[in-house]
């Protein structure tokens, strides 16, 4: 990591009344992976959308290698790759054809752009399929051949919005093995997910947003620091028609439980020393009648941190 | 050029499609044969019912004679009843203004004397004779119809001449083979004289059925694949022009109108490559068609090849022009295919692809003008069964142009506002 990349300054991006992105500002620096995690409608997808041309920011400014998203997009395209969150292909072309249409799209002509297409085949490890219509490919395959066609122009920058939504999770592990080898060659990647795995798995630093605001930003060591020594303490209940509020009100008023909350009955509670809090816990819920199913304890993780800064479970 | 690339994907992926295909190829060709099966006389196929009804016809007979009761008897009989609306006028003047102000298609005059012109008087030579004639006025802005008005009109003219000139040939050999016959026969020659004349012959009796209708200048026989065959071909272009424009919002939807968006690729150039798709697609469709049309049901599309090039190159613009025109402002694609599944059933009911539009009068005929389908089918009729030349198709052509250019160009304009946000 030696120098930036992508400037984001003040990023702010409204529709009518709602305000997708609110002043989201960071820097990514060459060779890194960057991923910003958040839940859906977060922002993340506004934010790249913005940072790749397609929305013009309604206030602030963004640089990719020196490029003014405002006045110099047509060389920051030329300088990013895009992965979108959709399967963004042409169903009844073939992969090769698909990817001959948005090379061509990217300027490339003639055996240049055969050779590229040889090699993204070969990335997506879909060569001996290369000439089936993409329509008859499994939902992983899509997913290979979506980011094959980021990579074609040989991008200093790769943008991957929510590449592994809705994908098997074998297809799943080797697309992150893909980034981290692209990554490995030398390609800087900004990435947007909301899995706390992926993000924690791929990126050299995260930027946790929600509600269109950039809330916290660091590696992850840096940003569990900010929890402290809280842990997360899971507990799942049996629906037995309690009475969740009352109960959370209730664990709430325990010394050492900094947050409590109730989603899909599995009680999430963050706590400081939780082992030591834990009898008390279970008594309180024994009191209101709750029957427990599991308990389980966590090191301040990701989800830690986003529960901290937000009081809501990442997938919320 | 990028647009160039879009465009021939999208007409790769259009004709990919067998499912679209079906609509854009198989539905015209389907349907004219089903209606020219029901309506034509196609191979001794199909029946016999009239394609097109109820032409405004009047017809000004001042004639006395025998002669002009039968082109009236002919004209109002039973078999052309539905075919032909006949009003008599008497009045040459009026029942010509009534074609100028779009109330009739043509005008039959028979003047007075017709029958005493062409039915010799006793002692009167044959040439004066054959002097007498009848007028028919035509409505110059009409295509269809007027040629239906000359064809009968010819054919009973035709059938009369026919039966005057066997009966005068016929006379003139009896008197003649008589007189040779010697004495005995010279008193034949003055009775067969006398009863041979024209006026002893009751034209009236004379069935003149319209066995076929010719139209036009090469006296084709009138098909009525030649309507209807432009006409399912307008109109389903306009579908799939419709169709066409949808899928800039599917691209939308799909993702990969956004993602053409981050490559390098102006936005005017995907656009354009968007819409040029949908041209190419309708060019292909309707060049198809033409060939098909001329390949399996032997249609002629005229003699002038640039005349049709220029109507169906100018008809696919304005289509894909008003298609793109009017998915720009749908909200989504389904919108827009309501939207455009509806303009394309008024204007091809309008516009006259399936019946002809020079029939409507009054204000249908005022709105059909506003239709891009009427002008395409003046045209196309223009050279199909006018067998009309590149000069007969200007207008349409014109005014076909500037239908494209102006909805071509806002389309182009108002899909950039939308996309760009």
């Amino acid at each position: 990591m030696t120098d930036t990349i992508l400037h984001a300054e003040n990023l702010h991006k409204s529709f009518d009344e709602i305000n997708a992105v609110n002043g989201v500002s960071f820097e990514i620096q060459r060779g890194e992976i960057l991923s910003l995690l958040g839940p859906n409608g977060a922002g993340k997808t506004t934010t790249i959308s913005m940072l790749s041309g397609l929305l013009k920011p309604t206030q602030g400014q963004a640089y990719i290698d020196g490029h003014s998203v405002l006045s110099d997009a047509e060389a920051v395209k030329q300088t990013i790759g895009v992965v979108p969150q959709e399967i963004a292909l042409y169903p009844t072309l073939s992969a090769r054809e698909n990817l001959a249409f948005w090379g061509k799209m990217y300027g490339l002509r003639g055996s240049y752009l055969q050779e590229r297409i040889a090699a993204v085949l070969e990335v997506a490890g879909l060569a001996e399929r290369a000439d089936a219509k993409v329509e008859t490919y499994s939902g992983g395959m899509k997913r290979r051949i979506n980011i094959a066609v980021g990579l074609l122009h040989q991008p200093k920058v790769l943008y991957m919005d929510e590449p592994t939504v809705g994908i098997d999770p074998q297809s799943r592990r080797r697309i992150l093995d893909t980034v981290m080898e692209l990554n490995q060659s030398g390609l800087t990647v900004l990435y947007t997910t909301h899995y706390m795995e992926e993000a924690e798995e791929l990126s050299n630093r995260i930027g946790i947003i929600d509600h269109g605001q950039l809330i916290a930003l660091g590696s992850q060591s840096e940003l569990t620091k900010t929890v402290g020594e809280f842990d997360i303490v899971r507990i799942g209940l049996e629906p037995d028609g309690l009475d969740y509020a009352a109960l959370s009100a209730a664990l709430q008023k325990i010394a050492g439980v900094n947050q409590a909350l109730i989603e899909d009955d599995e009680l999430i509670l963050q706590a400081q020393e939780a082992n030591a809090v834990l009898s008390k816990i279970v008594s309180t819920i024994d009191k209101a009648n709750g029957r427990i199913r599991s308990i389980k304890i966590e090191e301040p993780n990701l989800e830690a941190v986003f529960l901290h800064l937000t009081g809501r479970a990442l997938r919320d | 050029m990028k647009s160039l690339q879009i465009a021939w994907k999208d007409t790769l992926t259009r004709f990919r499609d067998w499912k679209a295909l079906v609509g854009l190829l198989g539905a015209p060709l389907i349907i004219s044969t089903l209606i020219g099966l029901a309506f034509g006389n196609i191979g001794g196929l199909g029946g016999t019912e009239a394609p097109i009804s109820n032409i405004e016809m009047i017809l000004v007979n001042q004639d006395a004679g025998d002669l002009g009761a039968n082109y009236e008897e002919v004209l109002t009989s039973e078999g052309l009843q539905d075919l032909l609306n006949v009003r008599q006028m008497n009045d040459l003047e009026a029942a010509r203004a009534e074609i100028e102000a779009g109330n009739a298609r043509g005008v039959l005059f028979i003047p007075a004397g017709f029958s005493d012109a062409l039915i010799p008087e006793e002692g009167s030579t044959g040439e004066e004779a054959m002097s007498g004639s009848v007028e028919l006025y035509l409505d110059p802005a009409a295509n269809i119809s007027p040629f239906i008005i000359q064809s009968i009109v010819e054919q009973i003219t035709a059938g009369a001449n026919t039966i005057l000139l066997a009966a005068g040939v016929t006379a003139d050999q009896i008197v003649e083979q008589a007189e040779l016959l010697g004495p005995a026969m010279e008193n034949l020659a003055p009775v067969l004289t006398a009863e041979l004349q024209p006026e002893n012959f009751d034209f009236s009796s004379q069935k003149l059925t319209l066995n076929k209708i010719e139209v036009g200048e090469a006296r084709e026989s009138f098909s009525p694949f030649a309507f209807f065959i432009p006409g399912m071909a307008v109109f389903f272009l306009m579908f799939s022009m419709f169709d066409g424009s949808r899928s800039i919002l599917l691209e939308e939807s799909r993702g990969t109108l956004p993602r053409l968006m981050t490559t390098p690729t102006p936005i005017w150039q995907i656009i354009l490559g968007k819409m040029g798709g949908t041209f190419m697609t309708g060019l292909l469709q309707f060049t198809i068609l033409v060939i098909a049309s001329t390949l399996i049901f032997g249609i002629s599309w005229g003699s002038s090849i640039p005349g049709l090039i220029t109507v169906v190159v100018l008809t696919v613009f304005a289509a894909s022009g008003l298609g793109a025109l009017l998915t720009v402002f749908a909200r989504n694609e389904t919108q827009a295919s309501i939207v455009g599944s509806a303009v394309s059933l008024v204007f091809g009911a309008l516009g006259g692809s399936f019946f002809p539009a020079e029939n409507f009068s009054g204000v249908i005929n005022v709105i059909s003008k506003f239709t891009l389908n009427r002008w395409a089918m003046q045209g196309l009729t223009t050279l199909t069964i006018r067998q009309g030349g590149f000069n007969d198709i200007l207008l349409e052509a014109g005014i076909l142009g500037a239908i494209g250019l102006v909805t071509f160009s806002l389309a182009l304009w108002a899909f950039q506002r939308r996309f760009v946000k």
